[in-house]
């Protein structure tokens, strides 16, 4: 099997969200750094299914440390699209991915995080999918692969939407998926020396094009503070949930 | 004309209410198995102005498809329009972005709860054929036997602060004289406390209850994506500073571990 | 001939030191030889239970002054002409009756008394030793009173199948108790020892896993052990129901090593649960009379469990991402770590400042944590009323890395440790005051190991200082308050004076029986302010201890103590307030 998992360096935002001075992105002077917790279930899902594991990310030279954790617990080599940091939009990323694909032996699967944490866009698996005329199932809790094709499956409110789909195959997952497992520090040091490609891109020009980042109103609520269960109650009734 | 795809939920009458503020709105549906591919190819109008679809799974999903098959971009989980440029829902909610969208038609999925629901009127069912690409095969039903977190009118959720897996018991016993669901923040998930489908979450179940009780949860924005959607939301934390509280319409500030078991025992009381 | 069998296992036991790994344990040849003088000679640990104590002296004292005998009793029955000075030989009959009043009440305290401490100890190998030395020194005054050459003979004989026994048996100790206690550290006692990771793969060590990873210090614990059970007494997890007993470690590990076990230890010899019990509190390693230092043990155990297999309690999982990519244990923005000091315009370092006299090392517990918060407040009043230069680092002030250390994450820990050297260094920071006294350990004693020298200083001491120099002038309190010593400060940093200095002004101070050194732990160390815990709790525990001396107040020095005594006192429904000298100074001086 050879397995390619794309994932995004995001950061790790609190309570609250703080952008610079040109409301360009968010301040993240002193904020780590991960990929999005889809995505750590879609590396995962791909060192359990195994073969060769392949993580690329579009970003910027600092995430060579997100593809070197994915190496940690299992991925055998990354190609980081390296971008001066700017943000691209889904489409150009969608291209750019499907020209280091297109550079590479073919793979069997293909896995995407249904949503990156950030920009949330729903649509670069999708988009990379049809680049490549190959079929896509998106949202998935469940993934089975047997022979020559993959069975997997979708939360729908109480119930689950099984599809099929032949090798290879586009999927991009949910958390849930598994619980991803804790690095070793063996397979932190070995994943220091695995192989990593890189390729230097610019930006082409965005078709959705951010103008600025806002942070909405309302993150100020007023909590009217009660005091004992009494109160609470009260309120519970009057919510008409007592 | 802004065709948009409905499915007879209420996030698709939201999003006809806001496509109506765009133009005429030519509402279609499909039936039969989902097949994300062959359906996208029904939707993917090049002479509509914009098409439109609410900001759930399936529409999101959708628009990707067309988008892919048009070779034009989607903007997903829009709260408004103004021109070409759109305001999208960044982060769970916790950020938004401006942006202009070049090209046509626009796509655009609608963020939940942002525009008011209305009468959908006419929807035209089109007729879709299987293209081959992946359908759904099967429905396997689940035997959860409990109040499904998405749909429950009360949730309470503990997190950090419950301490361990057994800790839950008081929240779970509030939820059951509730008739609620538990919830959890994903610390507890990772902690491994219980199970992912309890989470509440960016990356877990976006809830739509009447009241959310998140109990010794700080309130990281990934969490209050999540909980937001909930009409009321009553925070329960020994921190009078826990982010939390700027997203709650109630608080009590004390220990999760006294104050849960005392609202059981009043409510006990006063059911008699 | 037993001399022979004596020969080749000492040979094969020093085999097992001289291929362990090298270890580290810092302090001067002057203090270990005072370790010698106090610790062997005088039996001090020993003696801290005064019967045990006497009776094990009088044995160690009369080998010592009956060793001679040995040779005498050899001339004698080689045919050589012994002439015993009158005094040697009443010195020896002396001590041979001390030594049998010694095995006598040996016997009594086992088969009589049967202290708890001896659950899961081998008692009829003691037995067997007690049967042993008392025919030793019967047979020594037999030959003393009656005389002849069988008795000498038979006191040789005895002697002689003691000597093969003893490499076999826990009675090694007496070979190598001494060297044990020479090898122990006698400063530092908080530091672990790092490990390398930019080695080559051949010299790589991620603590231990089977007996091959043990390092030589460890091997002599191991060799050391006599099973007494002093250090399963003292311990807080198996006082609360845990089944972590320090002294069942350190024999599982030597059981594991005699056998050259090729097993993983922790499973085979060590039970999985017993390593993840331990608050590396130290109380063990205080009260044992050969100095075995088990702390190292369990976290060297942690570290191949963690670090190798990935293997470990789930709960403490995000707590390792957090440190590692949020820069704190709970995951909380950075941004915040200043949102305390905002209102009180404490002044945060920017790069390129220049160093203040003092910088106020805050900790991720005061920081981000309400009730640990408000000694920070209280601190940061005090340093300001004093007139003190200081400053914080805020949103660079990183994890120490502490709780991932203790966890057995030595990789994590080193990346804090690096970042945060990097840090200070770059500031000209020379003086640090730490709130929390595992950032004060770690700051103190362990940074020095990653290019970090500092002159570190608790707040109490500082504050106690202050008081000393009349900058704060406190007006004396009159209610009652007891102390509690935190684990990181009382027991491995000896900071033991300066927070009662403070006590001492702020009310009546009554002191537990369980202080100072002997203090017993809030259950929050050893990482296990993120672990669940299983059992009874050791801090409601500790609330029991506190609430029996009648005080009102419960000082304490430390966040987690603060956080884990008070959810102590509610879990008991005791009447205590709980609260930082810091604070309760500050209340005394407004």
């Amino acid at each position: 099997m050879r397995i390619l998992c794309c994932v995004k360096r995001v950061p790790i935002t609190g309570g609250k969200m703080v952008l610079t001075d040109d409301a360009q992105a968010l301040e993240t002077k002193h904020l780590g750094f991960t990929i999005s917790p889809h995505e750590e279930c879609a590396v995962e899902e791909a060192v359990r299914i195994g073969g060769e594991v392949v993580v690329l990310t579009l970003g910027p030279a600092e995430a060579e440390e997100q593809l070197r954790d994915q190496m940690a617990i299992g991925a055998d080599r990354g190609i980081l699209l390296k971008t001066g940091g700017e943000e691209w939009d889904a489409q150009s990323t969608a291209a750019a991915i499907v020209d280091a694909i297109r550079n590479e032996e073919p793979f069997d699967l293909i896995l995407f995080g249904n949503e990156s944490a950030d920009a949330a866009g729903f649509q670069v698996g999708i988009r990379v999918a049809h680049a490549l005329g190959l079929p896509v199932v998106t949202g998935l809790k469940k993934i089975e692969v047997l022979d020559g094709r993959v069975r997997c499956e979708r939360d729908v409110g109480g119930a689950r939407d099984v599809y099929e789909a032949q090798l290879p195959a586009v999927l991009t997952v949910l958390e849930g998926l598994n619980l991803p497992r804790y690095p070793s520090v063996p397979g932190r040091l070995r994943a220091k020396s695995k192989p990593l490609a890189v390729v230097e891109l610019s930006r082409p020009e965005q078709k959705l094009e951010k103008v600025r980042l806002v942070v909405p109103e309302g993150q100020g609520k007023q909590a009217e503070v009660l005091e004992d269960a009494r109160q609470v109650v009260a309120v519970l009734q009057s919510l008409g949930v007592a | 004309m802004i065709l948009c795809f409905v499915e007879g939920d209420e996030l698709s009458a939201q999003a006809v209410g806001f496509a109506r503020t765009l133009g005429e709105v030519r509402a279609v549906t499909i039936e039969g198995a989902y097949q994300p591919g062959a359906w996208a190819k029904a939707l993917a109008a090049p002479e509509a102005d914009a098409i439109v679809a609410a900001g759930s799974d399936r529409g999101n999903e959708l628009l990707a498809h067309v988008g892919a098959l048009l070779d034009q971009p989607l903007a997903a989980n829009v709260i408004s329009v103004d021109g070409d440029t759109v305001t999208r829902v960044r982060w769970g909610g916790s950020l938004l972005e401006e942006a202009r969208l070049h090209g046509g038609p626009s796509l655009l999925t609608v963020a939940p709860h942002v525009h008011p629901a209305v009468e959908i009127g006419d929807i035209e069912t089109l007729d879709v054929p299987d293209d081959g690409s992946p359908k759904v095969v099967e429905r396997v039903e689940e035997s959860s036997g409990g109040v499904s977190l998405r749909d429950a009118k009360v949730v309470v959720s503990g997190g950090r602060g419950v301490g361990s897996a057994e800790g839950f018991a008081i929240i779970e016993e509030l939820a059951g004289l509730l008739g609620g669901a538990v919830g959890c923040s994903r610390v507890v998930t990772s902690a491994g406390w219980r199970p992912h489908a309890d989470q509440v979450g960016q990356t877990g179940t976006k809830v739509s209850a009447d009241l959310y009780i998140a109990c010794g949860i700080s309130g990281a924005t990934q969490h209050i994506a999540g909980a937001k959607g909930a009409k009321k939301i009553l925070a329960i934390n020994t921190d009078p500073e826990a982010p939390i509280l700027a997203s709650a319409d109630y608080a009590v500030i004390g220990d999760l571990h006294e104050v849960v078991p005392a609202i059981s025992a009043e409510l006990r009381r006063v059911r008699g | 001939m037993s001399g022979g069998i004596f020969g080749r296992r000492a040979w094969f036991l020093v085999g097992l030191v001289r291929n362990a790994r090298p270890s580290d344990r810092p302090g001067t040849e002057a203090e270990r030889a005072l370790a010698e003088a106090e610790i062997v000679l005088g039996q001090r640990k020993l003696l801290q239970r005064l019967l045990p104590g006497l009776m094990h002296a009088f044995i160690f004292w009369g080998f010592i002054v009956l060793f001679p005998t040995i040779v005498l009793a050899a001339i004698d029955v080689a045919g050589g002409h012994v002439t015993t000075p009158e005094w040697y030989r009443v010195l020896s009959d002396v001590f041979a009756v001390l030594v049998l009043a010694g095995v006598a009440t040996a016997l009594v305290i086992r088969k009589a008394v049967r202290p708890k401490r001896f659950e899961g100890s081998h008692l009829g190998e003691a037995d067997l030793i007690l049967a042993l030395i008392a025919a030793v020194v019967t047979t020594l005054l037999l030959w003393h009173h009656v005389g002849g050459k069988a008795l000498a003979w038979a006191h040789l004989v005895v002697i002689g199948a003691f000597l093969a026994y003893l490499p076999h048996s826990k009675h090694l100790h007496i070979a190598t108790a001494a060297v044990n206690v020479w090898m122990a550290r006698t400063r530092k006692r908080g530091r672990l020892e790092p490990l390398r990771f930019d080695v080559p793969d051949d010299e790589l060590r991620f603590g231990v896993a089977t007996v091959a990873d043990l390092t030589r210090k460890e091997v002599v614990d191991a060799f050391s052990c006599t099973e007494c059970g002093r250090c399963q007494d003292a311990c807080p997890a198996y006082a609360t129901g845990k089944i972590l007993s320090p002294k069942l470690v350190i024999m599982g590990v030597r059981d594991q090593l005699f056998a050259q076990s090729t097993e993983p230890i922790v499973g085979s010899g060590v039970p999985e649960e017993m390593i993840w019990d331990c608050v590396t509190c130290g109380a063990c390693v205080e009260v044992c009379p050969v100095s075995i230092e088990h702390v190292d043990h369990i976290v060297d155990l942690r570290r191949s469990r963690l670090m190798v297999d990935a293997s470990f309690p789930a709960e403490a999982e995000p707590m390792l991402r957090d440190v590692e990519r949020a820069s704190n244990p709970w995951g909380k923005p950075q941004t915040e770590r200043a949102a305390w000091a905002a209102e009180l315009g404490v002044r945060v370092l920017e790069p390129g400042d220049p160093a203040p006299e003092y910088l106020y090392w805050v900790g991720c517990a005061a920081s981000f944590d309400e009730r640990a918060r408000k000694s920070a407040e209280s601190t940061a009043k005090l340093l300001q009323k004093a007139g003190v230069d200081f400053a914080i680092l805020g949103p660079r002030e990183g994890c120490t890395g502490d709780p991932a250390r203790r966890m057995g994450n030595e990789y994590v820990f080193q990346a804090q440790a690096e970042q945060n050297v990097a840090t200070l260094n770059e500031q000209g920071v020379t003086k640090i005051v730490a709130s929390c006294p595992h950032c004060f350990n770690t700051l103190a004693n362990e940074y020095g190991d990653f290019g970090g020298t500092y002159e570190v200083l608790h707040h109490t001491e500082l504050l106690a200082q202050l008081v000393d120099e009349g900058r704060l002038t406190p007006s004396g309190g009159s209610g009652s308050v007891t102390y509690h010593d935190s684990c990181y400060l009382a027991r491995h940093n000896d900071v033991r004076v300066q927070p009662r200095k403070l006590l001492n002004v702020i009310g009546r101070p009554v002191e537990m029986e369980r202080s100072g050194k002997k203090t017993f732990c809030c259950g929050a160390g050893g990482a296990h302010m993120w672990m669940e815990e299983r059992g009874s709790q050791i801090n409601v525990e500790r609330v029991r201890e506190a609430a029996e001396t009648g005080a009102e107040t419960l000082a304490v020095a430390c966040p987690f103590c603060t956080v884990m005594l008070d959810d102590g006192v509610r879990e008991a429904g005791a009447e205590l307030r709980v609260a930082d000298l810091a604070t309760l100074l500050a209340e005394a001086t407004s």
